[in-house]
């Protein structure tokens, strides 16, 4: 009786886990982006906005080129993705853009992005915006954080350059750490984590983060 | 015994199916590795640990490598092959993840005392279903109308939407009933212990006759299960009221009303509400292989998938349905309270189902949802 009991808590306990943790869990990206981004600097060292230069993958890409009318075939000028850009950034927002700043620990709000446009190269498209800063700041540590928390698209910095510090005061570092470098082992979400349900957040653990310290 | 050999096997081969692909999967990779179709493998993957990040960091590969290998199919047949492979393994994998039903159709199971067989059946109707409508969205949305991805997105959206509500509608009505059994079941005098067995394991025997000789096996709970489905099948629904009379104990008339023809209509309900959201991987595959002009790769990609996905929901359901059998046949074996434990855990199994259309239609269970970009 009490083996019995065992394997039946045992059995349920997995049955329960599965069920539950699945009905709970997370999805793995559709979707991929390399990205590369460029922190804006006024004339006088503060940061007034991001640019963001979004590839998405192969397959998203050529879903996302889906009825889109083009004179010539597989050829897609920027005039002619413009109103997918206008798309692409107005749902953008529903999801504050992906792009978390913070400014000497404070949350920053951005604006709704400017200068946005699509590019067709190399069977991939690439979203170009930027978006200014609600008022520039000027900390001593900004610490920029890209990535889905639903985690349903994937976000990799780019392998070269994937952050450029444009007219930034030249004592400024930048760091960077990457989801799969293991400097981000503190985000590592434990398996309990995942089975209680706590994972609201859960694509901050695959988060690219990148701090400029200014002294 | 007929039955049971052919459910055993069916289960065997599910089973045999997934542990078979797990063990081979390593050899599956390198040989994508090496393969030209393969693609660059992927730079880098998640440091998630576990399971579930070793779950996620395979489906992700497979999906990836979805992609190129429609395109080398463009050129190459034999790479269609290499697809079909990639999307079965990737069904099976990706399964494991949210969405899929697996919960609700577990927690159907467990409420409604359905058996594993039943939960075979619903698992692959409602992948073949997810499978399905991905195939009639593109198909319709794309081939014909030439709609853009924002409009097919919009449409998933939609759907999304009617699915998880019907889920919640139908997780109300189990709970509806169940609740029905499990306060009977509280209000009812602690039976006697040579009752309470009479009340929790042997009913089915009861109830289904004797068509088969009575074993304590799991398998053959099922069997049992099953051979009442048939006599309710056989004998309508007029059965339902030979039932009451000859069965007015204090456990209820519940399960017997939910089994037989009437639970098939249900179960029916079950596939509709879980198989009309697709998925939105399939859906990226079939407007892919639509544009590279290989939408018949992409379907049956996407029949693949389906089936992989099956395995995977049904091991789980069968998983669900035997964790029940076996409280059922300990409750039963437990002086009194056998009942009321089993209609508890009916009960609470018909809330989850609620729960999960609720909180999956409100955005509080983060799914798979729709990001239309």
């Amino acid at each position: 009786m009490a083996i019995a009991t065992r394997r039946l808590l045992a059995l349920l306990l997995l049955a329960g886990s599965c069920a539950l943790g699945a009905g709970a869990a997370q999805a793995h990206p559709h979707v991929w982006i390399t990205a590369t981004s460029e922190l804006i600097y006024a004339p006088d060292g503060s940061i007034t906005g991001v640019r963001h230069a979004w590839t998405f993958d192969d397959m998203f890409s050529t879903y996302a080129l889906q009825g889109i009318e083009t004179k010539t075939k597989g050829v897609y000028s920027r005039e002619e993705l413009s109103s997918l850009a206008q798309t692409n950034v107005e749902s953008l927002k529903e999801f504050a853009y992906f792009t978390y700043a913070k400014a000497d620990g404070r949350k920053e709000k951005f604006q709704e992005p400017v200068d946005y446009f699509l590019e067709y190269k190399d069977t991939a498209l690439t979203l170009h915006f930027t978006l200014p800063l609600k008022t520039p700041v000027k900390p001593k540590e900004l610490a920029l954080e890209v990535f889905d928390p639903s985690y349903f698209i994937d976000f990799q910095l780019d392998d070269k350059d994937p952050i450029k510090l444009v007219g930034a005061p030249a004592a400024c570092q930048l760091k960077i750490q990457r989801p799969n470098d293991g400097t981000a082992n503190a985000q590592k979400l434990s398996e309990q984590n995942f089975m209680s349900g706590d994972n609201s957040n859960y694509g901050a653990m695959f988060a690219n983060k990148v701090t400029v310290d200014c002294p | 015994m007929r039955l049971t050999s052919g459910f055993a096997g069916a289960l065997t081969i599910g089973v045999a199916a997934a542990v078979v692909l797990l063990a081979l999967d390593s050899a599956v990779h390198v040989l994508m590795a090496q393969n030209p179709f393969g693609g660059p493998r992927p730079s880098a993957e998640p440091q998630v640990g576990g399971i579930v990040g070793w779950l996620l960091s395979k489906q992700s590969e497979f999906y990836r490598e979805m992609s190129s290998t429609i395109r080398a199919a463009k050129s190459d047949g034999s790479a269609v092959w290499a697809l079909l492979v990639i999307s079965f393994a990737y069904g099976i994998f990706h399964a494991a993840g949210p969405g899929h039903g697996k919960a609700v159709i577990s927690s159907y199971l467990v409420a409604n005392q359905e058996t594993a067989r039943r939960g075979i059946v619903l698992s692959f109707a409602s992948a073949l279903m997810q499978s399905l409508v991905a195939v009639v969205i593109v198909g319709i949305c794309a081939l014909l109308l030439n709609a853009t991805a924002r409009t097919m997105c919009g449409a998933e959206k939609v759907i999304e939407i009617v699915s998880y509500a019907l889920i919640a509608a139908f997780g109300a009505r189990l709970v509806w009933t169940k609740g029905g059994g499990f306060i009977r079941a509280l209000q009812a005098p602690p039976p006697l212990p040579a009752m309470a067995l009479a009340a929790a394991a042997p009913h089915d025997q009861g109830i289904h006759g004797h068509d088969h000789p009575h074993e304590h096996s799991p398998a053959h709970a099922h069997v049992a299960h099953h051979g009442r489905e048939h006599r309710h099948d056989d004998h309508g629904h007029d059965h339902d009221h030979v039932h009451d009379e000859h069965c007015g104990h204090s456990h209820g008339p519940v399960p017997r009303e939910l089994a037989g023809p009437g639970g098939w209509r249900r179960g029916f309900g079950t596939i509709f509400a879980v198989g009309l959201r697709p998925c939105s991987g399939a859906i990226l595959v079939l407007v892919f292989a639509l544009a590279q002009g290989m939408f018949w790769a992409g379907i049956a990609a996407t029949l693949v998938m389906g089936l992989g996905t099956a395995i995977t929901v049904a091991t789980i359901a069968v998983l669900a349905v035997s964790a029940k059998d076996l409280a059922r046949r300990l409750s039963g074996a437990r002086e009194g309270g056998g009942a009321l434990i089993m209609r508890g855990l009916e009960f609470g199994a018909a809330g989850l189902v609620l729960l999960l259309g609720v909180g999956l239609l409100f955005g509080y269970i983060a799914a798979e949802r729709v990001t239309c970009l």
